[in-house]
């Protein structure tokens, strides 16, 4: 089953309400937003009625708000090997506590 | 007998006189308290209440309501747990699997062989041109870090000596180098303050800010030079 995967590119400000109310019905509120919707025929109508608003791909699965969000992240770039506190206490010096 | 008696009562001073003065001891004698150890207080409220109910119902109803209300107040208040900053503990890029390329292969060695090398590291998409041993003051706090913690650093986008490069797409495979770095501490920048004013108004807000910042130290940057388990 394939997905498409719209985004709200520019804003519905100034258009009339009928333009408006497919975007609602679509679960777009702000721009660059993005939505997961079936590959049916119904949706394929909606995006047709916004079609200069939205980009659309097709994908094979949806993602999570939070999967989406982490696909514009860069990597942190960085791990913690070992504590500061692992490190002292190898050593066998009680160093001070650095809270 | 008095001699004794003497030496005694010195022991006893000695070492009250050893120590040294109170603002020299260290701050840790003092015990810390923080904000979240205090109790909450709780003052008894309702006592009005409590009086009209008493003249209006029974003496032993009185009672129980008083006996309810202690035991409600006697109940433990949930202490907000901080919360910790989430620190990565692996590989922020997945491991790639497949095979080097045969240029990496032929000239990582040469590369390896030669003295001295920079990497350019990335932390959160930021790069850094850094070698072993120098020492980074990142542009942030990074939360939840202590000194002396070893972070290993994974994303780079190029390795060089003085005579050759080797350049990622976008990032290095992270099986060929090893970049270690220590926390050092944390740096504050001096106090700014932004005076803000607006016109035909005498009034000024002073806005102060203390950014702070933490300082890491290169401490290892090892390039594999042999590849060909790879």
């Amino acid at each position: 089953m394939s997905w498409f995967r719209i985004t709200l590119h520019r804003s519905a400000i100034g258009l009339p309400e009928r333009t408006r109310g497919v975007l609602a019905a679509l679960g777009l509120r702000r721009r660059s937003q993005t939505v997961f919707h079936p590959v049916s025929q119904d949706f394929a109508g909606m995006i047709m009625k916004v079609k200069e608003l939205v980009r659309v791909q097709e994908v094979d699965a949806p993602k999570t708000d939070a999967e989406v969000k982490a696909e514009r992240q860069f990597a942190p770039g960085f791990w913690v090997e070992k504590r500061g506190k692992e490190v002292m206490a190898r050593r066998g010096g009680g160093g001070r506590d650095m809270n | 007998m008095s001699r004794a008696l003497l030496r005694s009562v010195l022991e006893l001073r000695t070492p009250v006189t050893r120590l040294p003065p109170s603002f020299l001891l260290p701050m840790r004698s003092i015990p810390a308290r923080f904000f979240n150890q205090t109790t909450q207080i709780i003052e008894p409220a309702q006592t009005a209440d409590a009086d009209a109910d008493a003249i209006h119902a029974t003496l032993t109803a009185a009672r129980q309501q008083l006996v309810q209300q202690q035991q409600q107040y006697q109940q433990p208040q949930p202490q907000p747990t901080p919360k910790k900053p989430r620190l990565p503990t692996s590989p922020s890029l997945p491991t790639p699997t497949g095979p080097v390329s045969e240029s990496v292969r032929s000239l990582l060695p040469i590369l390896a062989a030669q003295p001295g090398h920079y990497i350019t590291i990335h932390i959160h998409g930021q790069p850094y041109l850094v070698t072993e041993g120098d020492s980074v003051r990142l542009p942030f706090k990074m939360p939840g870090v202590e000194p002396g913690d070893v972070l290993r650093l994974d994303c780079a986008t190029a390795i060089g000596s003085r005579d050759f490069t080797l350049q990622g797409a976008p990032y290095i495979d992270g099986r060929l180098f090893e970049c270690r770095a220590i926390v050092t501490g944390t740096e504050a920048e001096p106090m700014r303050v932004l005076i803000k004013k607006k016109r035909r108004c005498r009034r000024k807000t002073h806005i102060r800010s203390k950014h702070k910042y933490t300082i890491m130290r290169i401490s290892e940057l090892k390039i594999r030079s042999d590849v060909s388990d790879l």
